[in-house]
C-alpha cells in the first residue's frame, strides 16, 4: 500500500483531483456536468495527434533504455522477458469512431500512465544510478499526463463525455525484484507496440 | 545406598540374619517401586507440548513453531526442554535435532524459530517435538514426553500454476557466505538450464522437479544485486531472482572520544566498507556510555557526540555498535574525561612592540575549567631558520623573540595541549609579522666597463643588488657621485632610482673617483669607490686555457708584487648574445684563485675570463685572461669549403671563412678526408675508415689557423671526393657529405691554351672578311681586275724587266661588229638605249680604230660576273664583245668568220716576236670556258682558241642583269633562231 500511494495514487489525484485519491475507478454520475478545469484548446486534435507521435517516436529509446539497465538476461531475451503479455491491457480499436476511440485512448494512457508511475518508482530504488533511463520516464510520464488532459478535453467538448472508466495494471510493489523488472520490461514492451498503432490510428 | 550398606556391614556384624531380610524386604519394595514407577512413565507426561502450530516466513526461510503446555498449574513455572525434529521431503530423513530449554509458564504460548539453508519452497518439510522437565543435575534420567505428530509445510503447493519457478527471492547474504538456489519445475520432463551472471550453474536434483544449486562464498558484484535467472528449452518463459550480496560489516577502527570544552565528547571512528544495497541501509552505529546507560543513535557513518554529564562524571565506558540487517559488531572504549582533553586552537595571536631585531608575540587560550594550565609551542620562521619555544599558560600567553633580522618577515605559530595529561595539540594558529627596515649595512659591488669613443670614456657602471641581510629594508635609489681627480674641484651627482643595477657615464679622458651608495628609507649604505683612469692602459696580455668543469671554472692567477686591495674576475654569461651580460667576482688580495660558476654556463660555450688587479689607488688593471669551455663538445659544423687551383695532379682547397672562435669547443686543427677509387694514400696521408666501412685517405692539419690544403699526387681524370672537418680534444665534427670533384686529363689545359686562341682569330678573320668583303673583294679579286695591281706586276715589277709592260686598253684597237637592235616590248638594253641605229663592233681592227702599232689582245674573265656570263652577256650580244665565235658565226657566214678569226689569231701570232711569244698571259681568276653553256654547240674548236685570248670587258652590273632569267633565256632563243638582223 506505501508503494501504492507513492506511485499510483499521485498519478490518480492529479487526473481525478477533484474526487479524491480514493475514487479513482469507474465514476460516471449519472448527471455529471462536463466541465474542465481548465478552457480547452481549440486544435486539441492536432495537439493529441503531435503527443502521440512524441510518445511514438520515444517509446522504442525507453524500452531499450530499460532493458539495458536490468542487466542479464534482459537484452539477449527480450521475447521471454519483455514480450507484450500484458493480459488487462485496455483494448483499442482503430476503426472505430473518433470518439469510441478517443475513449479507448484514454483508458490505455490511463493505464500506461499508471504503471509508468511504478515502473519509475521501482527503479529509482532497482537502479538509482541509471539516470537516462530515470529521465526518460519522466518526461514520457509528463506527455502522458498532457496528453490525458487534452483527451479528455476533447471527450468533453465534443463528446460531452465527462468520465471514462479506468483500469489499471497490477501494483508491483509487493513482487520480488526480479518480477519487478520483468513486468516492467513486459508493459514497456506492450506500450511500444500499442502507441504505434494508437498513433497511425490518429 | 551402597555407602549405606557398607557402614551397616562395619557396626553391627552379628544381626547379619536380620538385616539380610530387612535387605531382601527393601530390594522387593524397592523393585516393586520401580515397576510402579515404569508404568507411570508408560503415560503420556502431563506437560508434553500441545497445538503445535507452524508458521512460514519466505522471505527469511524461517519456520516459527508455536506451542503450549497444559496441565501447569496456576503460577507454576516449570523448566523444560522441548526436542525439535525436522525432516525434509519425507519424515524419516531428518535433517535438523536441536533441544530448546526454557522456563514454562502457566498457559504460556511458547515459540522457536529455525532457519533453513535450503529455500522452503524448495521441498516438504516436517516438524515434531517432545519435552521432558529439564532437570540440571540429572539430564540423562529426564523422561521424554512422547513425540507430537509430524506438522507437514509444503509450501509448494501454494506456488500456483506457473511451469517454473526460482527460489530464493531477493535473497541478502553477507559475501563469502554460501547460498543455496533451487527452482520448482512443473514440467519435470523440461530440460531447464540456471544462470549466474550469464554463467551456468551446476546443481544437483533434490526432486524429480526440483534442482538446487550450492554457491559457496558468494562475492559482492554489485549493489543493485545479482540476476539468476532459469529457462527451459522449450520455450519456456525465464524466471529469476535476484540476490543480493553485501560487503561483511567491518568493526569499527580507531574509536575514539575527546573534548575541546568538557561539555561535550567528540568520538570518531573508522566505519571501513559500506554495507549498504538495495535491499539493505548502510549500518548504523549506536553509541551506548554503561556508567550514565544512555545511549544515542550516531547521526554519521563516522563520528557521533556526546553531551558530557553536567554531574562532573569522570569516567566514561562508551560502546559503539555498529549494525546492518545480518550483522552487529561492537567496540568498547573506557576513558577519564581530563585525560581526553584537545583543546581548542589558540587564538587572538598579536605582535607588539615589533623592532628591527625584537617583537613580542601574545596569544590567548580557551578556558577549559580553573584546573587546567596549558602547554603552549610556540615556533618562529624566517630565514630559512625555526626556533621553538614551550611556554606554560593559564590565560594569556606572551613569547619575546629577539635576535631578529631588520625588515624580514617573520611567521609564528603557536598551539597548545594539556600540561597535566598529554592528549593531543590543538591546531596551529599562525601570524606573520616584519621586522623593521634598517640602514643597508654593505657597500654595492661596483665594477664598471669602460670603452674609449671619439676621444671620450664611456663608462658603464654596474653594481650587484644588495642582498637581503645587506639592505635591511627595501633599496629605494643608489647615489653615485663622480670626482674628477684631475680638476678637483669638478663634480657630478646622480640618483638612480632602485632597482636599476647600472648607468652609463660619458666621462673625458681624465681620471675619475666614482662613489655608489645604496639607500633605503632608513639611511645609507657606505659607499662603494671605483677608479676610472684617464689611461687606459690596455697592456696586452697573452690568453690562457682553462677548462671548466660542471662545478665552474677554476682560474688562478699569478699573485701581484706591489700592494693590491684586491681582485676581480670579470666574464660574460651570455658571450654568444648581443647583451653579453657582464658578471664579475671579487675577491680578497690574498686570494689568487677562484672557482667562477653561474647558472648561465652552457657547454660548447667558450666563456673569456679578465683578472684585473685593485691597485692601492682602487685602480683596476688587466692582469691576465683565461678562456675555456665549461665542457668541450664535439664541433658541431664544419667549415665551408672552396675548391680551386683544380690541375690533373692536385686541387687546392680553403676555408678562409671558418671562425675557430666560434665553435662549442678549442679546435686543435683540421681533418682533410679523401676518397678515391684507388685507395691509396700517398705520404703525408693515412688510412682511415668512415663510419659507413668507406676507406679513405686522411691528411692531418695541425694547425687551427692553418686554413688551406693543396691535395696532391692525383691521378688525372680521377675521381675524388673529399672533406674538410675540424678536430677538437673532445672529438671531429660530422662526417657530412662528401665534395665531389674530378680531375682533369693532362692535355687539356695545353689544348684549350692553343685552341681557344686559334678559334679566336679564325672568328676574328672571319668576321673581319665578312665585314671588309667588298674591300677584300677588291682587294683580292676585283670584278675587273686592274692590271696596275696584279700580283703579276708586282712580280714583273721584282723582276725588273723593263720590257714586260702591261698593256693600255687605249692601244687596243677593236674591230667593229654591227648589231642590229630589235625592239623587245619594254625592255631596253643599254645598246637600245644609246642608239636604235645599227651599231658596229669592229671584230677586226681597221684602218681607223687601229691605233698603236701592236696586235690588240683581249683578255675575258668570264668569272668577273658571273650574272653577266651565265645569262645576259650572250643575251645581250648587240655589243657584247665577248659574245661567243659561235655567236658571232651567225652573224655572218662561220667560214669567213672563222677565217678571219684564224687569220687575225694567226697574225697576232705571226706578229709576235718570237720572244715575246714566251710570255704567257696569267689570268687572275682563272675559268675554263668550257662551263659556259654557250660555248659547246656549234664551234667546239673555236673557244680553246679564244681560252687563250679571251676578250677582257666590264660590262656593268645593271646593264648585264636581264629582268628575269626566264626573259633572258627566251630573249637569247629569239637572237639565236632568228638571227636574221645579223649582218
Amino acid at each position: 500500500m506505501k508503494v501504492l500511494a507513492a506511485g499510483v495514487v499521485p498519478l490518480l489525484l492529479v487526473l481525478h483531483w477533484k474526487h479524491g485519491a480514493g475514487s479513482p475507478l469507474p465514476i460516471t454520475p449519472v448527471n455529471a456536468t462536463c466541465a474542465t478545469r481548465h478552457p480547452c484548446h481549440s486544435n486539441l486534435m492536432h495537439q493529441i495527434r503531435n503527443q502521440l507521435a512524441q510518445l511514438n517516436g520515444s517509446a522504442n529509446a525507453l524500452f531499450i533504455l530499460y532493458y539495458t539497465a536490468q542487466g542479464e538476461p534482459f537484452p539477449n531475451n527480450l521475447d521471454k522477458l519483455c514480450g507484450p503479455n500484458v493480459t488487462d491491457f485496455p483494448p483499442f480499436h482503430a476503426n472505430g469512431t473518433e470518439k469510441t476511440r478517443l475513449v479507448e485512448l484514454y483508458r490505455i494512457i490511463a493505464y500506461l500512465g499508471a504503471s509508468l508511475g511504478n515502473i519509475t518508482r521501482d527503479q529509482k530504488v532497482l537502479n538509482p544510478n541509471a539516470l537516462s533511463l530515470h529521465s526518460k520516464l519522466n518526461a514520457t510520464a509528463d506527455i502522458m499526463r498532457g496528453l490525458l488532459s487534452n483527451v479528455l478535453c476533447r471527450l468533453c467538448n465534443k463528446y460531452h463525455v465527462a468520465h471514462v472508466d479506468v483500469a489499471y495494471g497490477p501494483d508491483t510493489s509487493g513482487k520480488d525484484v526480479f518480477q519487478k523488472k520483468k513486468l516492467g520490461c513486459q508493459l514497456l514492451g506492450k506500450y511500444k507496440q500499442v502507441i504505434a498503432v494508437v498513433a497511425q490510428a490518429f | 545406598m551402597r555407602f549405606e550398606w557398607e557402614v551397616l556391614q562395619n557396626e553391627n556384624p552379628e544381626p547379619m540374619a536380620l538385616f539380610s531380610v530387612f535387605q531382601t524386604t527393601f530390594l522387593l519394595a524397592l523393585l516393586s517401586l520401580r515397576t510402579y514407577q515404569s508404568e507411570v512413565l508408560s503415560e503420556p507426561l502431563p506437560w508434553a507440548p500441545e497445538s503445535l502450530k507452524v508458521f512460514i516466513n519466505s522471505t527469511h526461510q524461517c519456520l516459527h513453531l508455536q506451542w503450549s503446555v497444559h496441565n501447569l498449574a496456576h503460577h507454576q513455572e516449570l523448566k523444560m526442554v522441548f526436542q525439535i525434529e525436522i525432516s525434509r521431503i519425507k519424515t524419516s530423513n531428518v535433517i535438523w535435532v536441536e533441544n530448546y530449554s526454557t522456563t514454562v509458564k502457566w498457559n504460556q504460548v511458547l515459540h522457536w524459530s529455525w532457519e533453513s539453508k535450503l529455500p522452503l519452497e524448495c521441498a516438504k518439510h516436517f516438524i515434531r517435538m517432545r519435552s521432558a522437565e529439564d532437570d540440571a543435575k540429572t539430564p540423562e534420567q529426564s523422561f521424554w514426553s512422547n513425540w507430537s505428530s509430524w506438522e507437514e509445510v509444503d509450501v509448494q503447493n501454494s506456488l500456483g500454476h506457473d511451469p517454473l519457478f526460482v527460489f530464493p527471492k531477493d535473497k541478502l547474504v553477507e559475501e563469502g557466505s554460501n547460498v543455496t538456489i533451487c527452482y520448482v519445475s512443473r514440467s519435470p520432463q523440461s530440460n531447464i538450464s540456471c544462470y549466474l551472471e550469464g554463467v551456468q550453474m551446476q546443481g544437483e536434483q533434490l526432486e524429480p522437479n526440483v534442482t538446487v544449486f550450492n554457491l559457496n562464498h558468494v562475492a559482492f558484484i554489485r549493489e543493485t544485486g545479482t540476476n539468476i535467472y532459469c529457462k527451459g528449452d522449450q520455450g519456456d518463459s525465464i524466471k529469476g531472482i535476484v540476490l543480493f550480496v553485501s560487503k561483511v560489516l567491518e568493526e569499527p577502527k580507531e574509536f575514539s572520544c575527546e573534548t575541546q570544552d568538557l561539555t561535550t565528547l567528540n568520538c570518531t571512528w573508522d566505519p571501513g566498507s559500506d554495507t549498504g544495497l538495495l535491499k539493505q541501509l548502510s549500518q548504523s552505529y549506536t553509541l551506548f556510555e554503561s556508567f550514565s546507560g544512555k545511549k544515542t543513535l550516531c547521526k554519521h557513518k563516522s563520528w557521533c557526540s556526546w553531551e558530557v554529564a553536567p554531574e562532573s562524571q569522570e569516567m566514561y565506558n562508551f560502546t559503539l555498535t555498529a549494525e546492518n540487517y545480518l550483522r552487529k559488531r561492537s567496540v568498547h572504549l573506557l576513558f577519564n574525561l581530563t585525560h581526553r582533553v584537545h583543546p581548542m586552537a589558540p587564538f587572538s595571536v598579536l605582535f607588539t612592540d615589533v623592532s628591527t631585531t625584537n617583537a613580542t608575540m601574545t596569544w590567548k587560550v580557551h578556558s577549559t575549567g580553573n584546573y587546567y594550565t596549558l602547554l603552549c609551542q610556540v615556533k618562529l620562521y624566517g630565514e630559512g631558520e625555526v626556533t621553538q619555544h614551550n611556554v606554560s599558560v593559564e590565560v594569556d600567553g606572551e613569547q619575546l623573540f629577539s635576535g631578529l633580522e631588520p625588515d624580514t618577515e617573520y611567521r609564528a605559530q603557536v598551539r597548545c595541549a594539556n600540561a597535566n595529561h598529554f592528549w593531543k595539540w590543538s591546531e596551529w594558529t599562525h601570524q606573520n609579522f616584519t621586522t623593521a627596515e634598517a640602514a643597508p649595512s654593505e657597500a654595492p659591488d661596483v665594477w664598471r666597463n669602460v670603452k674609449s669613443v671619439q676621444g671620450h670614456s664611456v663608462v658603464t657602471l654596474f653594481w650587484k643588488p644588495l642582498s637581503k641581510l645587506q639592505a635591511n629594508g627595501k633599496i629605494l635609489f643608489y647615489n653615485i657621485v663622480i670626482e674628477n681627480l684631475d680638476r678637483s674641484s669638478s663634480s657630478k651627482f646622480l640618483s638612480i632610482p632602485a632597482p636599476a643595477n647600472g648607468t652609463e657615464l660619458n666621462l673625458d679622458q681624465c681620471s675619475y673617483q666614482i662613489h655608489v651608495t645604496a639607500h633605503n628609507s632608513v639611511g645609507t649604505s657606505p659607499a662603494s669607490v671605483i677608479i676610472v683612469s684617464g689611461d687606459p692602459g690596455n697592456k696586452e696580455v697573452e690568453e690562457e686555457r682553462v677548462k671548466g668543469t660542471e662545478d665552474g671554472f677554476s682560474l688562478s692567477w699569478k699573485p701581484q708584487p706591489g700592494n693590491v686591495t684586491g681582485y676581480i674576475v670579470e666574464w660574460c654569461d651570455r658571450p654568444r648574445g648581443p647583451l653579453c651580460d657582464l658578471q664579475w667576482k671579487s675577491v680578497g688580495p690574498t686570494t689568487t684563485s677562484t672557482v667562477v660558476s653561474s647558472d648561465a654556463f652552457r657547454p660548447g660555450v667558450q666563456y673569456n675570463f679578465r683578472i684585473y688587479g685593485i691597485s692601492t689607488e682602487r685602480v683596476p688593471y688587466l692582469l691576465e685572461k683565461k678562456t675555456g669551455y665549461s665542457q668541450e663538445l664535439a664541433p658541431s659544423d664544419n667549415p665551408q669549403v672552396v675548391m680551386s687551383n683544380l690541375t690533373s695532379r692536385s686541387f687546392t682547397l680553403s676555408w678562409k671563412d671558418y671562425s675557430i672562435e666560434s665553435q662549442p669547443s678549442f679546435i686543435q686543427g683540421y681533418h682533410v678526408y679523401l676518397k678515391s677509387k684507388a685507395g691509396q694514400c700517398h705520404s703525408g696521408s693515412e688510412k682511415a675508415v668512415l663510419s659507413d666501412d668507406a676507406v679513405c685517405c686522411k691528411y692531418k692539419i695541425d694547425n687551427p689557423k692553418q686554413k688551406t690544403f693543396v691535395v696532391e699526387n692525383l691521378q688525372p681524370e680521377s675521381f675524388y671526393e673529399f672533406l674538410v672537418t675540424p678536430y677538437s680534444s673532445v672529438g671531429e665534427g660530422p662526417h657530412g657529405a662528401f665534395t665531389k670533384v674530378t680531375t682533369p686529363d693532362e692535355y687539356s689545359p695545353i689544348l684549350i691554351r692553343v685552341i681557344l686562341p686559334m678559334v679566336f682569330c679564325i672568328l676574328l678573320i672571319m668576321i673581319i672578311c665578312y665585314l671588309k668583303s667588298q674591300w677584300m673583294k677588291e682587294k683580292c679579286y676585283p670584278d675587273i681586275p686592274d692590271p696596275y695591281k696584279s700580283s703579276v706586276l708586282s712580280l714583273i715589277k721584282s723582276k725588273e724587266n723593263p720590257r714586260l709592260t702591261i698593256m693600255n686598253i687605249k692601244d687596243c684597237v677593236p674591230d667593229s661588229i654591227e648589231v642590229l637592235n630589235k625592239q623587245e616590248g619594254t625592255r631596253k638594253s643599254l645598246t637600245e638605249t644609246e642608239s636604235s641605229k645599227p651599231t658596229y663592233l669592229y671584230l677586226l681592227p681597221t684602218e681607223e680604230s687601229y691605233s698603236g702599232p701592236g696586235p690588240c689582245i683581249c683578255f675575258e674573265n668570264f668569272t668577273y660576273n658571273q650574272a653577266a656570263s651565265d645569262s645576259a652577256s650572250c643575251g645581250h650580244v648587240p655589243v657584247a664583245p665577248k659574245a661567243p665565235p659561235s655567236q658571232l658565226a651567225l652573224l655572218t657566214s662561220p667560214e669567213n668568220l672563222l677565217k678571219a678569226l684564224e687569220e687575225n689569231y694567226m697574225n697576232s701570232l705571226g706578229e709576235i716576236p718570237a720572244g715575246e711569244t714566251s710570255l704567257n698571259y696569267v689570268s687572275q681568276l682563272a675559268s675554263a670556258m668550257t662551263g659556259d653553256k654557250f660555248s659547246l654547240p656549234t664551234n667546239p674548236p673555236e673557244p680553246a682558241l679564244c681560252s687563250e685570248y679571251k676578250m677582257q670587258m666590264a660590262i656593268p652590273l645593271g646593264l648585264a642583269s636581264p629582268p628575269s632569267s626566264g626573259s633572258s633565256s627566251l630573249s637569247s632563243f629569239t637572237l639565236l633562231d632568228e638571227g636574221e638582223h645579223y649582218h
